[in-house]
């Protein structure tokens, strides 16, 4: 197989590196550029654990082939806080007990950042239709969906 | 993991030509939601992926006089969020909205949609309704597909290996702005359907003048109901009509067991929700 030099940003930084054809982005995150807060769950597209956002958008990083990402902007989970300052959403998914084995949280945290972004007071339904695709087993998802309520505009 | 190489192109130009030199070894991708899951499971292999991803010229949604104009690079996000499907095509719309999840939507596109061609394709059976048009171009030339002859079979449709869909057209009229799609899955999100149904009716003082209905995962392609289409055309449209002309949908189908239902259950079901699909599009 031919490697490939891509260029891509993450969080902010511009990294140059030499991936093969069939690397996920995923992986290049977790192994070459070491950022183990973006999950490997279930790396078939199912379980949202992989969530970064690409452009501002939410995409799944074992869908997403090293190679596609040429030239684009990646935000991951380590990319939110701003130094030791957290992310709003951050901080209420911590503070209502959103976080139980914190497998889901990178993605869902991401996915919940994404929606805000683009409808910054959502209804209960609209939380709960956003993040359909982000699995978790052990919260119930009831404390998640206060969290990201709390963060609503109606509610500051 | 598995064998393929991969090839950017940045314009319309250069994916033909990349489609015209590798052939049968032609594989394109954008969103990538279908291929990459298909080549982790082996089902592809030994590909050349040519990634139309940045073709930003065929991501677009258009209003002509009697048509609009879909670019196959529109993803479901954008199909979702159109005030031109929702006024012309809503059944597209409704179709986005039950997509997979709102993460998937921002890389699927509905090109790939159809084009990877599963019989329970989300915006194949709205499409089929809606008696679309799949434009498609290669080095040779420009043809047209209507949508009827363009699903040959599970993950099979009338495109040439060099050939690359450039536009969706959907014609503008009465029955397309009332259709309506539905879907019932085992879950509420990234589900593939059990069944699908999309219908759009035209009505002319209380009598049907125009009846398209659509299903999806009931057979080897989308299928229309052309049973239940005949059945309804010049009749006045009443729940009586609805509840004894749905049950007619068993004739056009052939559901198969598999691990979401049984051929029996998708017989029973379909015939409800082309009911609630007709009473929906009829607004009674």
């Amino acid at each position: 197989m031919t490697k490939h030099e891509i260029e891509i940003t993450v969080n902010g930084r511009k990294r140059r590196l030499t991936v093969k054809p069939n690397d996920l982005l995923l992986n290049v995150i977790r192994e070459d550029l070491v950022l183990t807060g973006t999950k490997y769950g279930c790396g078939i597209g199912e379980c949202a654990a992989c969530t970064v956002l690409m452009e501002g958008k939410p995409v799944l990083a074992c869908m997403i082939l090293a190679v596609a990402a040429h030239g684009k902007n990646i935000t991951t989970i380590e990319g939110l806080a701003d130094g030791d300052k957290l992310a709003p959403v951050q901080q209420a998914f911590i503070d209502h007990g959103a976080i139980q084995c914190g497998f889901c949280t990178p993605g869902m945290v991401l996915t919940s950042h994404a929606l805000l972004n683009e409808n910054p007071d959502p209804s209960e339904e609209e939380i709960r239709d956003y993040l359909r695709g982000n699995y978790c087993r052990c919260t119930g998802y009831t404390a998640i969906v206060k969290a990201v309520q709390s963060c609503a505009k109606k509610n500051q | 993991m598995k064998n393929f190489s991969f090839v950017n192109v940045e314009n319309k130009a250069d994916a033909l030509e990349v489609l015209h030199r590798e052939k049968e070894k032609s594989c394109l991708v954008a969103g990538a939601t279908n291929v990459m899951p298909f080549i982790r499971y082996e089902k592809i292999n030994d590909k050349t992926l040519i990634n139309i991803r940045n073709l930003q010229e065929l991501r677009f949604i258009r209003e002509e006089e009697d048509k609009i104009e879909i670019g196959p690079l529109t993803t479901i996000y954008d199909l979702e969020n159109s005030e031109i499907i929702e006024k012309y095509a809503p059944a597209l719309r409704e179709a986005a909205q039950d997509f997979a999840d709102p993460t998937t939507r921002n890389s699927a596109t509905i090109g790939g949609n159809i084009a990877n061609a599963s019989p329970a394709a989300d915006t194949a059976t709205p499409l089929l309704a809606l008696n679309a048009v799949v434009v498609a171009e290669s080095k040779s030339g420009v043809r047209k597909i209507p949508i009827q002859e363009f699903f040959l079979g599970v993950n099979k449709t009338a495109l040439q290996c060099d050939e690359l869909i450039t536009v969706i057209e959907v014609p503008k009229n009465a029955a397309n702005s009332n259709s309506c799609f539905i879907k019932l899955g085992l879950r509420n999100a990234m589900a593939i359907s059990v069944v699908s149904v999309a219908a759009g009716v035209e009505l002319a003082e209380g009598k049907v003048a125009h009846a398209n209905v659509a299903l999806g995962s009931v057979a080897p392609t989308p299928v229309r109901a052309k049973t239940v289409e005949a059945a309804l055309v010049g009749k006045e449209f009443t729940p009586g009509l609805v509840e004894e002309t749905a049950k007619l949908v068993t004739e056009d189908i052939s559901p198969i067991d598999d691990v979401r239902a049984s051929g029996e259950y998708r017989k029973t079901v379909a015939a409800v929700l082309v009911k609630r699909a007709l009473k929906k599009s009829g607004k009674i």
